[in-house]
């Protein structure tokens, strides 16, 4: 099998990702001998694909856990779209939950940042792993999920917290 | 292990909780991974992810044990992704999260981490937005072969399986993908071909 020029270039993908038969890998091999822009267009493609692959695993946020392992429980404002699904309960917790964002959410970019500033000058372990996590997601603090549902004990069926949560 | 609860919609039996459980354990943290490369940011990551994983719950009587659900949870989160665009103004869910302005090299001299300059590190996680960014110019579709293929590692056929559509259009949105992102990506591609580590 031969390969003219625009063809090779067209799989020099899958011939990185060693997704080609048998035939194709070796017209490509040797189109490759011959063809130094498509030398540098398969070097190209290799450093873009390690790059890509180098990317961390994204760490979920504090409180995404216990959300995925509970999720009949209404987390945060976000979650007001899955109301009828779970009744009268979640009717009542979403209009709480609209009150809590109505009360959370003007000083909510501020108090982010001012959470995210707490977070490095303080001192105390406890305060600023609080902080740190209030400050990812101000919904999970606990006056605000006592509020959305109503019922303390809701909050401890989540289950165990991730780490970097506050401990309670 | 979650317990049985008043407030669930549905009465599963501790069986049933402890394969939910065990489905989370096996593909949350992958599902919110292709979630967060996919949009971007967190806020939006973390509701594809919990989105995906209640349907899963509503669903968990009609799951099989054992199945393997790659494929169902990354076109559940594909179409979730599809509709957060068109419910949005464009612009907003392409965006990274906003950079916190702190002073990080403060902070790191405070609690250094063994092992990695505080430079090193700030370059890096520099790498990491400017390679987030360019993910976020790709079409959604370039992008969710892109983010299978190379972050999450999966073959051509699987992509193909998980996304129903053919093999063909896997190899040529994968390598269309890569195109654009050494473009965006030029200079770094450049030093690391020439062999300087970023
Ligand atoms: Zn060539």
């Amino acid at each position: 099998m031969r390969l003219n020029h625009h063809r090779a270039s067209q799989l020099l993908s899958a011939y990185l990702d060693r997704e080609l038969g048998p035939a194709e890998t070796a017209a490509v091999q040797a189109h490759l001998l011959d063809c130094a822009s498509c030398r540098a267009a398969y070097e190209g493609l290799r450093t873009t694909k390690e790059l890509v692959g180098q990317l961390p695993v994204a760490e979920p946020p504090a409180g995404f856990w216990a959300a995925v392992r509970a999720p009949w429980l209404p987390r945060r404002a976000g979650a007001a779209r899955i109301r009828g699904v779970f009744g009268r309960r979640v009717a009542w917790a979403s209009a709480a939950a609209v009150l809590a964002l109505a009360l959370a959410a003007t000083p909510l970019v501020k108090g982010t940042i001012d959470r995210l500033h707490a977070s490095e000058i303080g001192v105390d372990l406890y305060v600023r792993q609080h902080a740190q996590a209030m400050g990812a997601e101000p919904f999970t603090d606990r006056a605000y999920l006592g509020l959305t549902t109503g019922d303390a004990d809701l909050v401890l069926s989540g289950d165990a917290q991730p780490a970097g949560t506050a401990p309670r | 292990m979650a317990r049985p609860n008043a407030s669930q919609a549905v009465s599963y039996t501790t069986e049933e909780l402890a394969r939910y459980e065990a489905i989370v354990q096996r593909y949350a943290r992958h599902v919110y991974n292709v979630a967060y490369r996919m949009a971007g940011n967190e806020a939006d990551a973390r509701d594809l992810a919990q989105e995906t994983f209640l349907r899963v719950y509503r669903a968990l009587r009609r799951v099989e044990p054992d199945a393997p659900l790659e494929s169902w949870l990354y076109r559940i989160v594909s179409n979730l992704y599809i509709d957060l665009l068109r419910k949005r103004p464009r612009g907003r869910v392409e965006s990274l999260d906003a950079p916190v302005d702190t002073p990080r090299g403060e902070l790191l001299r405070e609690m250094p981490d063994p092992g990695s300059s505080p430079e090193a590190i700030i370059e890096r996680e520099q790498l990491d937005a400017t390679i987030q960014r360019a993910l976020g110019t790709l079409s959604p579709d370039l992008r969710m072969v892109v983010v299978l293929s190379d972050v999450e590692g999966y073959s051509y056929e699987e992509i193909a399986m998980f996304l129903r559509v053919p093999l063909g259009t896997v190899k040529s949105r994968l390598h269309r993908a890569r195109q654009i992102l050494q473009q965006r990506l030029g200079r770094y591609v450049e030093a690391r071909r020439r062999g300087w580590e970023p």
